[in-house]
């Protein structure tokens, strides 16, 4: 971000208390059809410039490893650390998406270690529990990125990378502008089952397809890959075989879409069944041009692992406090306000957003 | 050189390399040495070092239970089922463990009765038993259990125990007693070593080896039910995989493939050397795929190592008769 651009955005967000700010790079591309950064509540106090100073021992504990969209987040996080001059993060997570014991384990030995804190993004839904109580005992700050604790027990915030209500109007839009006015049948490929951040996007979306404009969509099933592409590949064939009038394959995980687009393009079922969700520009470029998935969203990673160092390290360092109204300015991603989560019973977020809707016209930039 | 001192060579072995072990994580990590960093060790993996104790009679009698893992599933998926239902929770337990016995039971008549090898029988109750428990709770999560049950998977039982390391440490005693001291264990090891001869000799193979695998079952009902309380929710894909880390470490224990030899001291021995060198590599924040090669390296090792064990002494005694 150029810096008298960034001024300007942050005098914007300074004037309207607003919580979303977005990297222009990847998020205010001309071609966008829709721009759609959430509004924060809250308004903004007196805004606390994080700043460097101390050092902290932290873990990025994603859902797993080898996934294209955590390494980028890391890539963020460690940007941060850079800036802040602390220790660089430990990047560290299980193999696989299936097995959530992995991450138990890993929130279990932050503990021990006595590090300053853990960011995490669940995969392991309640099943975490015991890992955060035992890291919060350690006195061990424990963020959640991506994907939150769905009690919001021993979780000092959640970065939540867009408003989740929102996730669901936008793909009930995308869903909306591929099947025409005349609807079809459409089914969800998600990734595994305990991921509280795409259970929270499903829900959104059924309750976003109550309003009348979506009438003629219908949901007819949901599936979960486990963010292993074997499995989405074949999961989305099974969609295929079971319902013979689905047209749309909508995947609210980057393995699951592109998974998807690989498999309607293999067997040639693109002219009949398309793909959307959430997905990576470099995974999904070929299917988007073939016309096999015309349109999908997703914000940057990038951004959301260089904010949520960014608030731990407040968090962490004492800079800010974890409670709602606390305002806080995040190197170049500008201010912030913490406020109550609507979407979960108990615990405090930021939200990052905004969305970008790729389509044919602006995936190359 | 005679059994005996074989196997304790190889124990010896093994208690080197643990205390090399220890020794080397306690220079990496100050927090190794901790009593809670050790109670973790086990709490992290209770679960399958709980089903290794019952793995090593099977293997030791010359068979394989390829299925615990899906049995384990199963049975935390029948106990969640069954709650889900409205089944008193005791009950739901009493439940869960009899569907997991049955399923051991099932598959020891199957291998008894038939003479069909245990590795294709219990191949199929590892797809099978996970389809049950694919069926009956879908891609669902259930949790929501009572809370005197979660609390049994975390809190600390006996001083700084938790009641899972206590269960596994009393298993591994009465284990080790039946085993090494009683007439059945002597069963155990004939059978292993020659079934015909076991046959011949007026033993019940049929009966010892529908006993281990209800036995297996059983126990591996217990590891899937403590999984549950352990986890609070339960998915039919738990512990997937499971199946391979017990065999490794009972194997590594030095408790043949081919039946007939091994002692529960080795198998213990090897639980410890596996699950503190898993949590050293943790502490020092090695990732989690170099640690699984790290201990796949150290069974072909040991494996390697247990042979030339077998052969030196073979080979000088070819000498001294040749000579």
């Amino acid at each position: 971000m150029r810096p008298h651009k960034l001024m300007a955005v942050m005098l914007s967000l300074a004037l309207f208390g607003a919580a979303a700010c977005g990297d222009d790079d990847d998020t205010e591309s001309g071609g966008a059809p829709e721009d759609t950064g959430s509004e924060g509540g809250g308004a903004a106090g007196e805004a606390v410039t994080i700043e460097g100073g101390d050092d902290m021992n932290a873990i990025l504990l994603p859902k797993c490893t080898g996934i294209a969209v955590f390494d980028q987040a890391n890539e963020g996080a460690q940007e941060a650390a850079e800036e802040l001059g602390t220790s660089e993060p430990e990047f560290l997570g299980p193999s696989t998406c299936e097995d959530p014991t992995g991450q138990i384990e890993t929130m279990t030995n932050a503990a021990t270690q006595g590090v300053d804190a853990v960011m995490i993004s669940n995969n392991a839904g309640e099943q975490i529990q015991s890992g955060v109580d035992a890291a919060t005992d350690a006195d061990v700050a424990v963020v959640s990125w991506d994907s939150p604790i769905p009690s919001g027990e021993g979780e000092s915030l959640f970065v939540a990378q867009v408003d989740f209500d929102e996730t669901g109007v936008v793909m009930a839009d995308m869903a909306l502008e591929i099947l025409g006015e005349d609807g079809g049948q459409f089914a969800i490929l998600s990734a595994s089952p305990d991921a509280a951040n795409q259970n929270a996007w499903i829900a959104a979306l059924e309750e976003a397809l109550q309003d009348p404009q979506y009438a003629n969509l219908e949901l007819v099933d949901t599936v979960y890959g486990n963010d292993d592409s074997d499995e989405s590949y074949n999961q989305a064939l099974g969609l295929i075989d079971s319902h013979p009038d689905l047209e749309l394959i909508m995947a609210p995980t980057t393995v699951g879409i592109a998974a998807a687009g690989k498999a309607m393009t293999d067997e040639g079922l693109c002219d009949r069944v398309k793909v959307s969700g959430l997905g990576l520009p470099d995974e999904m470029r070929g299917y988007t041009q073939s016309g096999c998935a015309p349109q999908f969203a997703l914000w940057s990673f990038v951004d959301l692992g260089y904010l949520t160092y960014y608030a731990t390290y407040g968090i962490a360092t004492g800079q800010i406090e974890a409670a709602e109204e606390q305002t806080f300015t995040a190197g170049r991603m500008g201010e912030y306000t913490i406020e109550a989560d609507p979407t979960r019973d108990d615990g405090l977020r930021i939200v990052m957003g905004p969305f970008t809707v790729y389509t044919e016209e602006n995936i190359d930039e | 050189m005679p059994e005996w001192a074989r196997v304790r060579s190889w124990e010896l072995l093994l208690a080197v390399i643990l205390v090399g072990t220890i020794a080397y994580n306690a220079t990496q990590s100050p927090v190794y040495l901790d009593v809670d960093n050790f109670v973790n060790i086990f709490r992290l993996s209770i679960e399958k070092v709980i089903v290794a104790v019952a793995m090593t009679f099977v293997i030791v009698n010359g068979e394989i239970d390829l299925s615990v893992a899906s049995v384990m599933a199963f049975a935390a998926c029948v106990l969640a089922a069954a709650h889900e239902s409205g089944v008193p929770f005791g009950l739901a337990i009493v439940i869960a463990l009899a569907a997991a016995a049955s399923a051991g039971f099932v598959q020891g008549l199957v291998v008894a009765k038939t003479g069909i090898s245990s590795l294709v029988v219990t191949l199929a109750g590892l797809i099978g038993f996970r389809g049950a428990a694919r069926i009956l709770l879908e891609d669902r999560s259930i949790g929501d259990f009572p809370d005197w049950f979660g609390n049994l998977g975390r809190d600390d039982f006996l001083g700084p125990l938790p009641f899972a390391l206590v269960l596994f440490l009393v298993l591994l005693v009465v284990g080790g007693v039946v085993l090494h001291r009683s007439a059945f264990g002597r069963r155990v090891y004939v059978i292993g070593n020659n079934a015909d001869v076991a046959r011949y000799s007026g033993i019940d193979v049929a009966r010892v080896k529908l006993f281990l695998f209800t036995t297996s079952g059983l126990v591996a009902g217990v590891a899937g039910v403590l999984f549950a309380a352990r986890l609070g929710s339960v998915r039919a894909n738990i512990g997937e995989g499971f199946e391979l880390d017990i065999i490794t470490m009972v194997l590594l224990g030095g408790v043949s493939i081919f039946g007939g030899s091994g002692t529960l001291l080795g198998v213990a021995l090897a639980v410890c050397i596996v699950l503190n060198l898993r949590n050293g590599l943790g502490l020092a924040n090695v990732e989690a795929n170099t640690q699984t090669g790290v201990i796949g390296a150290l069974l072909i090792v040991s494996v390697l190592a247990q042979n030339l064990l077998d052969r030196l002494p073979l080979r000088r005694r070819e000498v001294e008769a040749e000579t």
